[in-house]
């Protein structure tokens, strides 16, 4: 007997038309980018303007504040520069937020009235305010009304605050710091033994192991025994000021801590909802079998209900920190110069603006990229470890 | 700002989107620059020049221009989109009333009297340092009017044309009266303000090369008044001019112009003028041309008051110039230089704005609060650089 298959036309298999279709949207894509880009270089070729990157080899023709790039470098170095510029903003801000951010949501869960409260003004003032009016006020009416650098506060000759720079106390390498870093290595690795050794030592005898102490104590006494024996290999830079020119430890420009001070407070402020929220969203039934076996508040918070929190936590946190990232931009506002800044400057003395822009966009992106990238790996990590 | 710089990356991508139609119209122009500019005189008589070739030659009416560029574009729209500033009192200024004023000011005004015969149709579009270039080659602007100096590397990237130099300034150097600071050499370590994507901040590069100094660069003067007056800069370079209105305009209560001091030394050449985009020589041509006519009419000694009283002139240039009607072997017709231009653009010009003197006195000059000396900015006739071809 004839076994009949019933198969449709081709034009109304779906198995074809699925295919068909993300061919032809992918081709229009394609298609409106092409016109995009044809459209582009071709206006920019009528207008006589350059198409290319060759541009980036030129000279720079400006000085950076805060850098030893010269006015002759190539532009591509001041454009690093600029990204230098953001990454110390990210890479000092994002730890920052994040303490801030985390003590603040918990804060606001606190019994205590007082705290509660405070922490929720916080979090209504900070989180309702646009972040470029946050960076001008911290800019205009804080960091400019410093004392002037001729009247620089010091604070114990630890840190210099003036309404231009503010320096802190630095580190500075001594004769002996080779081998100082070598002893730093030799106790990593005696702590790391250590960590080894307490937990076999608790998946013996069934006693807390109390690893982190121990390491971290192996890890303080080998250290500080290497740092006097070899009389001190590093020494303090304290910052001076001499003439109108500051010198010794770590300057940074008012601008970037204006900037560092505003963004943090403004990011901190959702971080800290996300983390009240994430702890809100852990059942009270965990929390109550945490007390039922007796653990101590630390322990509750510790072992049953941040690791669950952190858990509906992270991804929201990750797009806070790409936000910061990106908010970094608004530094061009009071002229410190990241990569935003920088670009436009460029841009302002005659360079290619579509070129430069491409380029800032595509910076951002790989800015972000990065830190979804570093982020997903701890997330991941952590939703194995409570599986 | 953050909506400033939005503007700025809006201009660029009107290069994608929008410009296409407007490139387009640049490219004809330029490619059909042989059409022949035809002419009418006012009494119905035609005169038509016919091109090279003879073919495309039009005949249009009086005033209005052939072919499709910038000129044909403002004449349609009936007002002119002049790029300025805001910020700098005596050349670009809002003042209280909420009006724009100043020595650029009267030049687009001048710029509108001469192509629509009235002074008043400017669309003002106030653009930053690091704008202005975006802007003009996007098209949002007909011209940029805006203390900017012609630089070759501007005329060569940029897209911009420059036309005659309104005012021939140079780079100086404002630090507070009691800073005591006396020349720029005593500036070692110092903080230096400066408005970015200027040339004020390569000149400086290039002023400082030997000594040390931070650079401290914001958008808008204003922004640079905030930091200057809480001491967070020791010196605010920019052009002479500029320091000068700044100056002039100084807050009462932060001492007033007393306060502060333009040390003597000037570090660069700013000829400041205006630029329009590359690619429509009738436009640029019409915008150059009424420039001069405010700059002939000093010379020839025509201002706003007495202009009226030339009507009667025997003088044959002046009658030229103010678009008169002069003896031909036709008949009697006014002057048309061909430019696309009523002939009495010039009488338009000084009636509504009036010559070189008048803007220059009123706004940056002995009338003015920054009373700005004339220097190079006098007539040939009297030692300075200004020197209008003649209009025949």
């Amino acid at each position: 007997m004839e076994q009949t298959r019933y198969r449709p036309p081709v034009w109304r298999d779906v198995r074809v038309l699925r295919v068909v279709i993300q061919v032809l949207a992918g081709a229009a894509v394609l298609a409106i980018l092409y016109v995009l880009w044809f459209n582009l270089t071709n206006n920019l070729r009528a207008a006589g303007l350059p198409t290319g990157f060759d541009f980036l080899t030129q000279p720079l023709g400006v000085d950076i504040p805060g850098s030893d790039i010269s006015p002759s470098s190539p532009i591509w170095r001041g454009l690093l520069n600029g990204v230098k510029n953001t990454l110390a903003l990210v890479v000092v801000g994002i730890p920052l937020l994040t303490v801030i951010g985390v003590l603040v949501g918990v804060a606001r869960l606190s019994t205590n009235w007082l705290v509660a409260k405070a922490a929720g003004l916080y979090v209504e003032i900070l989180r309702n305010i646009p972040p470029l009016l946050i960076i001008f006020f911290v800019f205009n009416a804080v960091v400019l009304r410093f004392p002037l650098l001729q009247e620089s506060l010091s604070i114990a000759d630890l840190v210099l605050v003036n309404n231009r720079y503010i320096a802190m106390v630095g580190f500075t390498a001594q004769p002996n710091f080779g081998p100082f870093l070598a002893i730093l290595a030799l106790a990593m690795l005696a702590a790391a033994g250590v960590w080894w050794w307490r937990t076999r030592r608790s998946e013996r005898t069934g006693e807390h192991h109390h690893r982190f102490l121990w390491a971290l104590g192996v890890f303080t006494v080998i250290s500080l025994i290497g740092f006097f024996a070899l009389r001190g290999p590093i020494g303090l830079s304290r910052p001076v000021l001499d003439g109108r020119a500051l010198e010794g430890g770590y300057t940074g420009l008012a601008a970037y801590w204006a900037v560092l001070a505003a963004l943090v407070l403004y990011t901190a402020s959702h971080i800290a909802e996300i983390v009240r929220g994430s702890i809100l969203a852990v059942p009270r039934g965990q929390t109550e079998a945490a007390n039922a076996i007796a653990l101590s508040p630390f322990q509750r918070l510790r072992h049953v209900v941040l690791p669950q929190a952190m858990r509906v936590a992270i991804p929201p946190i990750i797009s806070q920190y790409l936000n910061f990232t990106k908010n970094t931009s608004l530094a061009i506002a009071i002229g410190y110069a990241e990569m935003t800044r920088i670009t436009f400057q460029l841009i302002g003395n005659g360079q290619p603006a579509p070129q430069m822009i491409f380029l800032l966009m595509g910076g951002y992106l790989l800015f972000s990229l990065i830190i979804s990238l570093v982020v997903n790996v701890v997330n991941r990590r952590m939703q194995l470890v409570t599986q | 700002m953050k909506a400033i710089r939005l503007l700025a990356v809006l201009a660029a991508l009107s290069l994608v989107l929008a410009a296409c139609t407007q490139a387009a119209d640049t490219t004809t122009t330029a490619g059909d620059g042989t059409e022949a500019p035809a002419t009418t005189a006012p009494d119905g008589e035609e005169t038509t020049t016919s091109a090279a070739g003879g073919e495309g030659s039009t005949t249009t009416a009086a005033g209005a221009p052939a072919g499709d560029g910038r000129l044909a574009e403002v004449q349609a729209r009936g007002s002119l989109l002049c790029g300025v500033n805001n910020t700098v009192p005596g050349f670009g200024f809002v003042d209280e009333t909420g009006e724009h004023v100043g020595f650029d000011i009267d030049f687009c005004r001048a710029i509108a009297a001469g192509v629509l015969g009235d002074a008043e149709a400017v669309e003002y579009v106030d653009l930053t340092a690091e704008q202005r270039f975006t802007a003009l080659q996007a098209g949002e602007v007909d011209v940029l009017v805006r203390n900017t100096t012609f630089t070759s590397s501007r005329d060569g990237g940029l897209g911009a044309t420059f036309l005659t130099t309104t005012f021939y300034d140079g780079q100086g150097m404002m630090v507070g009266a009691d800073g005591g600071f006396t020349t720029i050499e005593d500036m070692t370590d110092t903080t230096i303000c400066v408005l970015s994507g200027t040339t004020t901040e390569l000149n400086l590069t290039a002023r400082m090369a030997d000594i040390p100094y931070t650079p401290l660069t914001f958008d808008e003067n204003p922004q640079i008044q905030a930091a200057f007056i809480e001491g967070q800069c020791d010196g605010w370079t920019s052009d002479k001019s500029q320091l000068a209105g700044v100056r002039s305009a100084w807050p009462e209560d932060q001492g007033g112009p007393e306060a502060l001091v333009i040390l003597e030394e000037t570090f660069s050449k700013e000829p400041l003028g205006p630029a329009v985009l590359d690619g429509d020589s009738q436009w640029a041509q019409v915008v150059d041309w009424i420039v001069l006519a405010t700059m002939q009419a000093e010379e020839f000694g025509i201002d706003s008051t007495n202009v009226d009283t030339f009507t009667d002139t025997e003088d044959t240039n002046i009658r030229n110039f103010l678009g008169l009607p002069v003896e031909t072997e036709e008949g009697t017709a006014p002057f048309d230089p061909g430019l696309g231009l009523a002939p009495d653009f010039a009488a338009q010009v000084i009636t509504q704005v009036g010559n070189y003197a008048e803007i220059y006195d009123r706004n940056v000059g002995a009338d003015s609060p920054l009373g700005l000396e004339r220097l190079l900015n006098e007539l040939w006739t009297n030692g300075g650089l200004h020197y209008p071809p003649p209009y025949r």
